[in-house]
């Protein structure tokens, strides 16, 4: 047997960041990874030895995720990675998981137009959530959209996609601005102005990490209210939201595969383990549950594989399936990427996110698709299955 | 441009390895319909955009026969190739091709190479188009002038009206002007044809 196990462990490379401009959503990818990691072990590991994460901080620095992933397969001999959030983070890890023919997941939407067979994709591309949030929009708050955004390639390609689509629904794109990753509150205000005066029916935020909860609250304080014209995003999650707080945060809009509030069993479950582990579930996300199916879809290979052979494992990867608690997802053998569930939620009163429509079945990902169709039928959505709190 | 790459009709000629596979799970990926044939078959499908080949140091006539000569019979070439040395760049020159790309294949550039390939293509489609629209206009002037002077040495006439008759015929016999200027020319060989026998 070919096993090339790390001495009496299975070592996991882990690269999120603690600290810098994307540390909150990454703090919570980084838990979602660590929690899975404990129920594994807990369960008797994988082929009977634990699963090792081996942690570096990045600091939401580009060059340093690729630098640590270097290290951590040249030093600490891993071979199996976890992390980064931002597309450009992941550009510089990319080759470097290539040279050294690593495998690498990456648990966060992105803007597709990506292949790799060292990487499985556990996030959403656009043909996953864009068109069933651009369709929610035009059908619910009307046809002017404001794109803002923070300035790097996701929300550019992201804004490039939307306009696509909006266009083909009749929609109007009336203003569109971008700002640096690390933009504090006053860097909102020129945009808030500018919103006040050519008054759209929808904004439409690219904005990332800290700059999300810094817009939201200048939107708050300017006194727009959300309940009639919302931000919608694809990114703003319940960690960014319970930063942002219940008041400045009622009546905006997110699309996303998972919310906190969806009551399965299997979600339940999750969210009980991870405030088990972590004191309370406020800072479960998406992408927090994206890195905690990713790890369990990771252990459930190795343990039929029992090796770190990476073309094995690959070959174990593609193709199978995990009852998440999003629902039952799949790694499309097509192109390394994940079938998803796709929901629009909206913040309520309480600043918990509620499910308001939800595509039927999960949706194939199209990482190479240039533009959606906004009456693709695969992407109808639906009335939510009853909305209730889970805790 | 790049919203249409999806309708092209995709062709690999390259002997089925893993090499061959990467590349068409990636056209696959990228969206493209995609065939592969091997060995070289005789002719190229119909409706076939863009060939993937192989380039190598030899070029086999079957290769040159497939892909025609000309620019508007010829679908967007794209080599694929393992060496840099001088025969093979010699066969890259000899097949015309719009770009390469190189093996080992990666999924990451084969996008781009579409995209490039098809550019040029279309570019080349373009000027070739416009070149022969050229072609014919200068052939057509020279046609019209000589039967403009036809007309004048036999009237006694200016440039102007010359033409002029040309075209009031043309209009006349709902015709084109080319077609009065050819059988004017036709006419006059023949009648000096005629005179020389006599």
């Amino acid at each position: 047997m070919s096993i090339r196990k790390n001495g009496d462990c299975w070592k996991l490379g882990i690269l999120f960041s603690e600290t810098g401009a994307t540390a909150v959503i990454e703090k919570s990818q980084k838990n979602g990874a660590l929690l899975a990691i404990e129920e594994i072990n807990s369960k008797g590991g994988v082929a009977g030895l634990p699963i090792m994460p081996v942690s570096y901080d990045p600091g939401s620095i580009p060059s340093e995720y690729g630098r640590l992933a270097e290290k951590l397969i040249s030093e600490d001999g891993v071979s199996l990675l976890i992390g980064c959030y931002m597309s450009s983070a992941r550009k510089e890890v990319l080759p470097v998981i290539e040279r050294r023919n690593a495998l690498f997941f990456y648990p966060t939407l992105y803007e597709g137009f990506e292949y790799s067979p060292n990487v499985i994709y556990g996030g959403a591309c656009p043909n996953q959530n864009s068109v069933p949030l651009a369709s929610y929009l035009l059908e619910n708050y009307g046809t002017r959209f404001y794109f803002v955004g923070s300035d790097y390639i996701y929300p550019r390609e992201s804004n490039r996609v939307m306009r696509n689509i909006l266009r083909q629904g009749g929609g109007e794109v009336i203003g569109e601005r971008y700002l640096p990753v690390t933009a504090v509150k006053e860097d909102f205000v020129s945009i808030l102005e500018d919103i006040a005066e050519t008054k759209p029916d929808v904004i439409f935020s690219t904005v990332v990490g800290e700059g999300t909860i810094n817009f939201y609250r200048a939107y708050y304080e300017a006194g727009h209210d959300a309940r009639k014209v919302p931000i919608a995003s694809l990114t703003t999650n319940e960690a960014e939201i319970s930063r942002i707080g219940a008041k400045a945060a009622v009546g905006h809009i997110t699309a996303a595969p998972y919310f906190r509030t969806i009551n399965t069993p299997k979600s339940r479950r999750f969210l009980q383990s991870y405030a088990r582990m972590f004191g309370s579930d406020e800072m479960v996300t998406s992408c927090c549950e994206s890195a905690y199916f990713q790890v369990h879809m990771l252990a459930e290979a190795l343990e039929r594989e029992q090796s770190l052979d990476i073309e094995r494992l690959r070959e174990q990867l593609l193709g199978s399936t995990w009852d998440a608690p999003q629902g039952k997802i799949k790694i499309d053998p097509d192109n390394n990427h994940t079938y998803l569930h796709s929901r629009i939620a909206k913040v309520d009163d309480n600043g918990d996110f509620i499910v308001e429509r939800e595509v039927r079945r999960p949706i194939k990902p199209d990482p190479y698709l240039v533009t959606p169709d906004l009456n693709d039928h695969r992407f109808r959505l639906r009335e939510a299955s009853k909305p209730v709190r889970a805790s | 441009m790049i919203a249409d790459l999806r309708n092209l009709n995709v062709l690999v000629l390259h002997p089925r390895d893993s090499d061959c596979d990467d590349l068409i799970q990636q056209i696959i990926r990228i969206g493209c319909n995609v065939e592969s044939l091997w060995p070289l078959p005789e002719s190229l499908p119909g409706n076939v955009d863009v060939v993937f080949v192989e380039i190598r140091e030899a070029i086999s006539p079957a290769l040159g026969k497939l892909l025609s000569q000309r620019p508007d019979k010829r679908p967007t070439v794209i080599g694929i190739i393992g060496y840099e040395n001088p025969s093979v760049l010699q066969g890259i020159l000899d097949i015309e091709v719009q770009t390469v790309i190189s093996k080992p294949l990666r999924a990451f550039g084969v996008l781009s190479c579409i995209l490039m390939a098809r550019r040029i293509w279309l570019a080349q489609l373009e000027s070739h188009k416009t070149e022969e629209k050229l072609k014919q206009k200068l052939e057509h002037i020279q046609m019209i002038t000589e039967a403009k002077f036809i007309l004048m040495r036999h009237h006694n006439i200016n440039e102007k009206e010359a033409y002029k008759i040309i075209r009031s015929h043309a209009m006349s016999r709902r015709t084109s002007t080319i077609e009065i200027a050819n059988a004017i020319i036709n006419a006059d060989g023949l009648l000096s044809n005629l005179n020389v026998s006599k």
